[in-house]
């Protein structure tokens, strides 16, 4: 009788003697994995996108950045109270006090 | 990982635990525990050369002859006797295996210097894949330099220096590149720097960076010198344009470069118009002069198109203290010619970098294993901990990172990848031993190597020198130490001033 154990070796030949085969015709071979289907596509990357490994190494990464830290010039003093982020809202003006 | 120090136990674990995901080396390397080199073989009888190094892949022991001029290249093997008698574990080791040949196979010698060429014994390069080891020879150093044009005034000449190209495996020399009236840093290769297949050599005397590239089939080829000129049709477009007469006009290509951007960045420091034309005074044109007169002391690789080289004064280079004069570092891009940041010694943004990336300024290559392995301080908690304790201790932070960052820019191939060093295994005295093959004043006592995993038990011991040797007062001895890269095997030499050299071999039995 043909079942998922085969002819492995045992130390007891009565382990798994009571083992029967649930359905005699979902053979191992016959069965497919579940298949997941994404549910959105907000996380879909961008189609031309690929992946590699940064050329430059980490050092140099940094000696880079912090070169252009300070071959920029410095901002104004009005830029740096401007948002920097797009999320986020700046408030209106509140007319009654509290 | 091992959960047992027992070697036999550890066998067993090891073919189902799963080392930390990219740690297989290091977790493996724990075995180094078990094989230490703790038999000596003491002043064995061994040719009268000058033992340079193992090299990195453990295929070829390099050495040089007394006079200096020719290689000698050993196969690193291991000792193979048969005992006729019954009890074959007997402790004492027969006296026919206790021979230099037992361990070290002579596989050729090659004449490399001519009659009045030496060559340089500190003085060794390795390329890994193609086992071409890289040899200096030279001609007597001379302090009075004749002053030619576009020299270096204070900096000494040798006559005819050459790098030869020698294929380890037969001894053939494949190529050979000379460099005439100049001055290289020879000493532990300091003026050269080898990264994968490219070179780049410091000339002194006439302040170029000659990249020479060495191709599969053995030959030195010349990609650039970064000096006078930058990009590669610099001196053709200068040539074409302008009339050159007796004499310098231009600044030398890189000191353009280098004073372009330190105007730039003191330019962009400042927004303010009047406030900028303060600035700059203060900072660049007060100290123009003192910019002009730096001149390149050391350079190497930080990859294959960036050079992090160190500028100085005149004076700083022959002198061996260079912590008194002030230096600067300067990261140049080869392709774009550009200056891409500089530092003065003094900066801690550039210790910073040292501290935490240590591991990129020795620019080891991807494929080189054994190298990649050496415990650094940014790589391994022990030495990072020796670095907190120096640092806390250190009373002026200022002349703490001066004397950090004087170690750049590094030497490449300086330091042994032996696991006996890794700092997570053992624990050692650094100033009588350690990775970097520098030559140590020696002492009576033999060197502990202290296991980290079980604190106060000694695994091996290594004593260079004779096996009884008083504590009488003695002139200054001098010990050397070469290990293999991977068996646990090393030579220790030791040297006293008019007494003959004594090598020992330590090794497992």
């Amino acid at each position: 009788m043909a079942f998922l154990m085969g002819d492995w070796p045992s130390y007891d030949p009565q382990n798994f003697s009571q083992i029967r085969p649930s359905d005699p015709s979902a053979q191992p071979s016959k069965l497919t994995p579940a298949t997941y289907h994404p549910t959105h596509n907000r996380t879909v990357p961008p189609p031309n996108q690929v992946i590699t490994t940064e050329a430059r190494n980490i050092l140099l990464r940094q000696i880079y950045q912090k070169a252009e830290d300070k071959l920029r010039p410095k901002r104004a003093a009005t830029d740096l109270l401007t948002p920097e982020h797009g999320c986020k809202q700046p408030r209106g003006d509140f007319s009654n006090d509290p | 990982m091992f959960k047992s120090l027992n070697v036999t136990a550890r066998v067993f674990e090891r073919q189902i635990v799963q080392p930390r995901p990219s740690a297989s080396v290091n977790s493996v390397r724990q075995f180094y525990e078990n094989f230490v080199p703790s038999c000596t073989i003491y002043d064995i009888d061994c040719p009268d050369n000058s033992f340079r190094k193992i090299t990195d892949d453990g295929k070829y022991l390099i050495s040089f002859s007394r006079n200096h001029q020719e290689l000698i290249v050993y196969r690193p093997t291991w000792l193979s006797f048969s005992y006729k008698g019954e009890d074959c574990d007997s402790d004492a080791l027969s006296q026919r295996a206790k021979r230099f040949d037992s361990f070290f196979i002579h596989l050729y010698t090659v004449s490399l210097a001519t009659s009045n060429e030496f060559i340089c014994k500190e003085f060794f390069l390795y390329l890994e894949g193609l086992e071409f080891g890289i040899f200096a020879t030279s001609t007597a150093l001379s302090h009075e330099a004749p002053a030619t044009e576009g020299a270096v005034n204070g900096v000494q000449c040798i006559e005819r220096i050459v790098f030869h190209l020698v294929r380890l495996e037969d001894g053939f020399v494949l190529d050979e590149k000379v460099f005439c009236n100049d001055f290289v840093n020879l000493n532990h290769s300091m003026g050269v720097f080898l990264h994968e297949d490219l070179l780049c050599i410091m000339s002194l005397r006439y302040q170029a960076i000659h990249i020479v590239q060495i191709t599969d089939s053995g030959n030195l080829v010349d990609v650039r010198i970064v000096g006078t000129f930058c990009h590669e049709d610099d001196e053709l477009f200068i040539g074409s344009h302008i009339q050159v007469t007796e004499g310098q006009i231009f600044l030398s290509g890189i000191k353009q470069r280098l004073l372009s951007y330190i105007f730039r960045k003191h330019w962009s420091e400042e927004t303010d118009q009047t406030l900028r034309i303060q600035h700059l005074k203060k900072k660049f044109y007060f100290h123009f002069q003192d910019y002009i007169d730096l001149i390149m002391w050391k350079v190497q690789f930080l990859d294959r198109h960036h050079l992090l080289i160190k500028f100085g004064s005149v004076d700083g280079v022959v002198s061996r203290t260079t912590e008194q004069h002030p230096s600067f570092f300067a990261v140049y891009n080869i392709e774009k010619a550009e200056i891409i940041s500089f530092f003065q010694n003094s900066t801690e943004e550039l210790y910073y970098l040292y501290e935490q990336f240590c591991d990129h300024f020795t620019a080891s290559s991807r494929s080189s294993l054994h190298a990649n392995f050496i415990s650094s301080h940014s790589n391994n908690i022990y030495a990072f901990d020796q670095l907190c304790v120096i640092k806390n201790r250190a009373s002026n932070f200022l002349q703490f990172v001066k004397k950090m960052v004087s170690s750049l820019p590094y030497t490449c191939q300086s330091q042994s990848p032996s696991p006996y060093f890794d700092l997570s295994l053992f624990r050692y005295d650094e100033k009588l031993i350690s990775a970097t093959d520098r030559h140590r004043y020696s002492t009576e006592h033999p060197i502990k190597f202290i296991s980290r995993r079980q604190p106060h038990i000694l695994k091996f011991k290594i004593k260079p020198g004779s096996e009884a040797s008083g504590s009488d007062a003695r002139p200054k001895r001098i010990s050397s130490f070469l290990f293999h890269p991977y068996l646990p095997l090393a030579i220790s030499i030791q040297q006293t001033f008019m007494q003959p050299t004594v090598v020992n071999i330590h090794f497992r039995r």
